[in-house]
């Protein structure tokens, strides 16, 4: 899957589980951008990004993320 | 935990769960306190109300699980039957997916009565703390 595709499907997961269809993810997004990004929504966004692309984080590499472009990374180099 | 667990409890509706939902709770709709009103809408009697079903996935969480520090993240509940006074219910509950980097388990539950009809069943992701 390329990159934009991965972060398109991300971004319509943020809509889904925020429940805001205006949200517009980039690289540098981070949580203060995103109005009710907090610890409760992250969990949900990140059990919701394993399902949908059936791969598995680890806590260590969800905390090194500093933004959205880095959670893309990672996903990109888990081979999907 | 891990993904598969199968969990099993039974719960009655009792006449001390009843009266103590409608006493904190103060629905008192004739659907629910109303023999007649009930049986006009087609169902056999009064029908328990459904959070009362709520109340029982609570004490499953609560209680019944091998681990104490869990919180409940999200909870869905689909009804299907009613359910009556003094019916015996059977709960299943099985781990459907297990989240290790957030600390998250999702469970897929339901609740049949004795003739193993579902009344109810729904999705509940808890979290570990």
């Amino acid at each position: 899957m390329e990159r934009k595709e991965i972060l398109l499907n991300v971004q319509n997961i943020f809509h889904d589980i925020l429940d805001n269809e205006d949200i517009q993810l980039t690289d540098q997004t981070t949580a203060d951008d995103v109005e009710d990004w907090d610890s409760l929504t992250h969990i949900q966004l990140i059990v919701s990004i394993e399902k949908t692309f059936k791969i598995k984080f680890s806590s260590k590499e969800i905390l090194s993320w500093k933004n959205v472009g880095e959670m893309i990374d990672c996903i990109e180099t888990k081979n999907i | 935990m891990k993904e598969g667990d199968v969990f099993t409890e039974k719960f009655t509706v009792t006449e001390k769960i009843y009266n103590n939902f409608i006493d904190l709770f103060r629905d008192r709709n004739p659907m629910h306190v109303n023999e007649e009103f009930a049986k006009n809408k087609g169902f056999k009697e009064k029908v328990m109300h459904g959070n009362i079903l709520n109340g029982f996935l609570s004490y499953f969480v609560g209680e019944c699980l091998p681990e104490k520090n869990v919180i409940i993240h999200t909870q869905e509940i689909q009804y299907k039957n009613p359910v009556y006074l003094n019916d015996n219910l059977y709960f299943q509950a099985q781990i459907t997916g297990f989240f290790e980097s957030v600390k998250a388990i999702e469970f897929k539950y339901v609740f049949k009565n004795e003739e193993l009809k579902v009344v109810a069943k729904g999705k509940l992701q808890i979290g570990s703390l």
